[in-house]
């Protein structure tokens, strides 16, 4: 029942050119160089130090990987990780 | 973001330091209620550092109850910050006070007058009368009316036919136009003669009024009377005084000389730069030397540097000497040439002296050539008015 709906959302973001992060609530993640990642629709940070940041969100967890990583913002919607970033795994 | 950091500096923020085990919770917890946490860093195992608002701090110790961590204030940034130290140095406050107060009242002061075209009337007449007004070096510029200034010098001098004054920071221009001085009017009730104002041989001389006592051929010197105002009656000794009146028109004659060298020596600049710099405070000048000029014939050009750009009058201003090196030739000029544009020349000053309604009669250009110059003369021959009122003087 659920996959059918999930289907259907994407056939309309599909024909109406929706955003699909947002009819389909999944997060986005936006990289700038290896310098800089942006994600939002994101569900909370379930660990953070300077090497690994795992963060939850719709799809799974999202794991980055990297060096001398600084969380420079932290919103409900949004979170900002600046450092130098190696690796993005998704365990979904 | 620089707007964003200018926006948290002007709004105040601290530095935190949190200590404890379930830090994530405790940003997740933060991120939901809307707190704005920014350069969060871990610095070790169980301690995170990060920047939040004064309002977001007091907002985290809820969370910080409900997590069970530690909450350290390292550093405290910000206006709200700098105020609340600055409230406890009042002297430093109080001399920042001074000095705004010294800025603004010297520049609210008069410190140089300007007077801009003036050529008849001195600049120190025209000060003068500033002074007797109140208005010199050192006045406070409002305390200036500029229409009143204004109004009393052209009253003052009636050769002014413009007047602007303006003030400009600290600087009072005053900008004139001088008319070109009418001739002094002598009331038609007023005796007097008519003279020669300058030499010449008489075309015609009409009188409308008074006697004329010139023909026409008379040749007159500068200062003769042309027409009197003193009409004397053969049968009595009454003597009659008149403001006599007319035109005198006579010839007179124009001359303009101009040597000039057929060979003449011209300077031409090789390209080789030398330059010196110079310091200037005030009237006094220091010269930076490298060593002496290395040219032997050099023109010598001053330039200023200017600061930032602006067209400002500092006190200290570097300028810098250059001396062009320059090598002298000897070109012989065209001889036909030559005449032509002495001719053109000496014409031309000729018809700056010519006064407005004078007609030209004759013209005579000669050309002499002797040890190497060529002399030019001109000659114009015209007919001009020549009378000049002046009063009688009766004693």
């Amino acid at each position: 029942m659920k996959n059918r709906m999930e289907n259907f959302k994407y056939n309309i973001s599909e024909a109406l050119e929706l955003p699909k992060d947002v009819v389909l609530d999944l997060p986005k993640i936006t990289m700038i160089g290896n310098i800089q990642l942006n994600i939002s629709n994101h569900k909370g940070i379930v660990e953070y130090t300077q090497e690994i940041l795992r963060i939850n969100s719709s799809i799974g967890i999202i794991k980055v990987t990297g060096n001398s990583m600084e969380l420079k913002t932290i919103l409900s919607e949004e979170i900002i990780v600046k450092g130098n970033i190696e690796k993005i795994e998704i365990y979904s | 973001m620089e707007v964003i950091k200018a926006w948290n500096f002007l709004k105040g923020y601290v530095i935190i330091k949190v200590e404890g085990l379930t830090l994530e919770r405790f940003l997740n917890l933060a991120a939901t209620r809307d707190i704005y946490l920014w350069d969060i860093n871990r610095i070790g195992h169980t301690i995170l550092e990060m920047k939040v608002t004064i309002e977001g701090f007091r907002a985290l110790k809820e969370i910080v109850k409900r997590v069970g961590c530690r909450v350290e204030i390292i550093d405290k940034r910000g206006l709200p910050f700098i105020i609340y130290r600055l409230k406890h140095r009042k002297m430093l406050a109080f001399g920042f006070l001074l000095f705004l107060g010294i800025i603004i009242f010297l520049s609210s002061l008069i410190w140089n007058i300007e007077i801009i075209g003036n050529e008849r009337v001195k600049t120190e007449d025209i000060m003068k009368i500033l002074e007797k007004e109140d208005i010199k070096n050192g006045i406070i510029k409002y305390k200036i009316d500029k229409d009143y200034t204004k109004h009393l010098l052209l009253n003052e001098f009636d050769t002014f036919s413009f007047l602007s004054v303006e003030i400009k920071g600290t600087k009072l221009i005053i900008e004139v136009k001088e008319q070109d001085l009418p001739p002094e009017k002598i009331h038609t009730d007023t005796p007097c003669n008519i003279v020669a104002a300058k030499k010449g041989v008489i075309v015609k001389a009409i009188a409308r009024n008074g006697k004329a006592l010139v023909r026409k051929g008379d040749v007159v010197k500068k200062g003769q009377i042309l027409i009197t105002g003193l009409i004397s009656d053969e049968y009595s000794e009454e003597q009659i005084l008149v403001h006599a009146d007319g035109e005198v028109l006579a010839k007179t004659v124009y001359n303009y000389r101009i040597d000039e060298p057929i060979v003449k020596a011209v300077k031409e600049e090789t390209g080789r730069v030398y330059e010196r710099r110079e310091l200037k405070i005030g009237q006094k000048g220091v010269q930076f030397f490298k060593g002496e000029i290395p040219y032997a014939d050099y023109i010598e050009e001053v330039k200023e540097v200017k600061f930032f750009d602006m067209d400002m009058d500092l006190p200290i201003k570097i300028l810098i000497h250059q001396f062009k090196e320059v090598e002298k030739k000897e070109i012989k000029q065209n001889i036909d040439f030559l005449k032509q544009s002495t001719h053109i020349k000496a014409i031309e000053e000729l018809n700056k002296q010519l006064p407005q309604n004078a007609q030209i009669e004759s013209k005579d250009v000669k050309h002499y050539i002797k040890g190497g110059i060529l002399s030019t003369y001109a000659t114009l021959e015209v007919i001009e008015d020549i009378g000049e009122k002046i009063i009688i003087n009766i004693d």
